[in-house]
């Protein structure tokens, strides 16, 4: 198997931004959270250059393997936390995005990293911009997870290493809009790809219901905010169902269809 | 407090509201959830759901299994709650434009969303879809469904990596109505043939009988296939009018086929003598050659069978597809007007409270 060291050095510098900011939340100073957010720019900045070296490589983006999507998924993660980070300096708020990258990335870094050849129905665009919307959404559902677990253990310690309630609530709305936004683009390059390669539009393959289901699911989060008794916490849990359900189409199904199906 | 609204006034408001809207996609993501898991433990029922319309598949399968289908209708009562509730939202939208225009985006979304509703359910009412077909070069496939069209395939050319993976399947097809030309094009994987809500698409491709290496003495060796003609040294011509993989001969000498595959592979032949006169008849290749053929020096001797490739397109109809894509465009337009405006409205603080 090629040589992993980069990969294991982007682990590295990711689990130090995590400790940085585990030590930020215990001792609160500022130098901290700035080192824990220089490592998370080299991270992001490192990890741009292997996934740009690894599409160029393989002239196609390369998401078509688990190595790849969890990769891919971390990718967009850690830049949809270097966003909201740099926007509002979440600090503390950090470690658990940044943990939850790191169960990403470590997922990724067992499996086989070649890149395997393309499959003839995959070589369109539109699998390029739906699986680019599909993670870069998924990233947003899971900092707005994050952001959830958050407002709920803020709402019981009340921390003073944590954002306050209403900052919380503010940028778990922002996640799920954004996240809506780009999975809702995601939807629609599916969509125009499944008729053109099937004759269909939508499919009632499980892994097409379940994203439409995620899409329903987030949709009705954007109108949930709107009742003034489900703003925040009934929110914040609504964010981590959401997040099961994303969970649950992205692995879960193959999963479950391994279980149930060994020969299909 | 007295409601001194009217009925009419009452309704509307149930119309727009957004609770009825949490409860409808509510009610229809827990009907398609459960629904999935009935999918999932029973794919010999629900395998087939993407071969036929919504609408004929669940007519054929409703009867044997209403115990497991049962959630496709209520489903599609909870989307038609849903899309009326959209549609009102959006026209109390349209009526109150002049202080609500930064909305625009918002509303594009449901308008979006209303059109690929529409789409799908008209796609699936009017539409149909078939195949695959297996088309050998050459032949015409009639579409029952639109009477008048058939589609002809000029040519196919499948196309394989240096290992043997299938790379492209290249379809030359025509599509005719009523013998005429309407539309014609190349149908590869992602690029179908689109013709009025029509898709023709290369789905696969299979192998098939395409003619035989023979033997000829005073000639050599030659490819007999359905077309071919060979100048035989006394001036005659042979030519071959069909070939059949597996074929039988009747009682009454009539030939039948029997299959695609090869079994008993017959040709039919033609042949025109020096003296100008002629003889037709079928060859069958495990006998000895007919008399005629034997007695004028004709009679090929098999060496091979030839394979050739049949391409395996299928014929959809989706009628609501332009409404699905101008929803797909809405939707796209509505959410990056929304996404680029969200930060200056939370700026505004301008957002529904209930
Ligand atoms: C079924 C009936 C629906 C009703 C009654 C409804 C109602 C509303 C209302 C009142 C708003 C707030 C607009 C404002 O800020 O003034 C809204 C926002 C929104 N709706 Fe709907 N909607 C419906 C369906 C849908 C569907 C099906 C989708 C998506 C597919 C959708 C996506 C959105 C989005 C993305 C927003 C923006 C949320 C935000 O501003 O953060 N809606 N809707």
């Amino acid at each position: 198997m090629p040589d992993k060291t980069i990969f294991y050095l982007l682990f590295a510098l990711y689990a130090a931004a995590v400790c940085g900011y585990a030590a930020h939340a215990v001792c609160r100073r500022t130098w901290l959270s700035r080192t824990s957010l220089a490592l998370t720019a080299a991270g992001v900045l490192l990890h741009s250059g292997l996934l740009t070296q690894r599409w160029l490589a393989a002239g196609y983006l390369p998401v078509t393997n688990l190595f790849a999507t969890l990769f891919f998924f971390s990718w967009a993660l850690a830049l949809t936390f270097f966003y909201f980070e740099l926007r509002y300096r979440l600090g503390a708020t950090g470690l658990f995005v940044m943990l939850l990258n790191l169960l990403l990335l470590g997922g990724a870094l067992p499996r086989d990293q070649r890149i395997p050849p393309l499959i003839p129905s995959l070589d369109t665009p539109l699998f390029e911009l739906h699986i680019i919307f599909s993670f870069t959404g998924y990233a947003m559902f899971a900092m707005a997870f994050s952001l959830g677990v958050l407002y709920l253990i803020q709402a019981r310690i009340d921390s003073a290493a944590l954002p306050d309630l209403g900052v919380l609530r503010r940028l778990n709305e922002e996640a799920i809009f954004l996240g809506f936004g780009l999975f809702t683009l995601c939807m629609v390059a599916g969509g125009i790809w499944a008729h053109i390669a099937w004759g269909y539009w939508f499919s009632w393959n499980i892994k097409s219901v379940w994203s439409f289901l995620v899409w329903l699911f987030y949709a009705g989060m954007c109108h949930a905010k709107f009742v003034r008794r489900w703003q925040g916490g009934v929110y914040a849990w609504l964010s981590i169902a959401g997040f099961g359900v994303v969970l649950f189409t992205y692995l879960g199904i193959g999963l479950l269809l391994e279980s149930n199906h060994p020969l299909e | 407090m007295a409601d001194d609204r009217t009925t009419l006034q009452r309704l509307w408001a149930v119309g727009c509201s957004l609770k009825l809207a949490i409860y409808a996609a509510s009610a229809a993501t827990l009907l398609i959830m459960g629904g999935s898991l009935a999918m999932n433990a029973h794919p010999r029922i629900f395998g087939g759901m993407d071969g036929t319309t919504i609408n004929a598949w669940f007519a054929g399968t409703w009867p044997s299994a209403p115990q497991l289908t049962w959630w496709l209708p209520l489903t599609a009562l909870c989307l038609l709650i849903f899309g009326i509730n959209t549609l009102c939202c959006l026209l109390d939208w349209l009526t109150h434009l002049r202080a609500r225009w930064r909305k625009t985006g918002e509303y594009l979304i449901h308008t979006g969303f209303l059109l690929l509703l529409i789409g799908y359910a008209w796609g699936n009412l009017a539409g149909f879809r078939s195949g695959p077909h297996r088309l050998a070069p050459g032949e015409t496939l009639a579409l029952p469904q639109l009477p008048g069209y058939s589609l002809q395939l000029d040519s196919f050319t499948p196309d394989f990596s240096p290992e043997g993976r299938p790379l492209d399947m290249v379809s030359a097809v025509v599509l005719l109505r009523n013998g005429n030309e309407v539309a014609r094009g190349t149908v590869r994987i992602n690029h179908p043939l689109l013709h009025d809500g029509l898709v023709i698409l290369a789905t696969s491709l299979d192998q098939r009988l395409a003619g035989f290496r023979c033997f000829l003495n005073g000639v050599g060796t030659i490819d007999l296939a359905p077309g071919s003609r060979v100048a035989l040294p006394d001036g005659g011509t042979l030519g071959v009018l069909q070939l059949l993989a597996d074929a039988r001969q009747a009682a009454d000498g009539q030939v039948i086929p029997m299959g695609e595959q090869l079994g008993n592979p017959a040709l039919q032949l033609l042949l025109l003598r020096p003296d100008g006169s002629l003889w037709q008849g079928w060859y069958f290749l495990r006998e000895p050659p007919p008399f005629e053929l034997a007695a004028a020096g004709a009679a090929p001797r098999p060496l091979q069978p030839l394979a050739g490739y049949v391409s395996l397109l299928t014929v959809n109809r989706d009628p609501g597809a332009g409404l699905a894509l101008a929803g797909g465009i809405c939707l796209t337009i509505g959410v990056l007007l929304a996404m680029l405006s969200f930060y200056r409205k939370r700026r505004r603080g301008d957002r529904p409270q209930i």
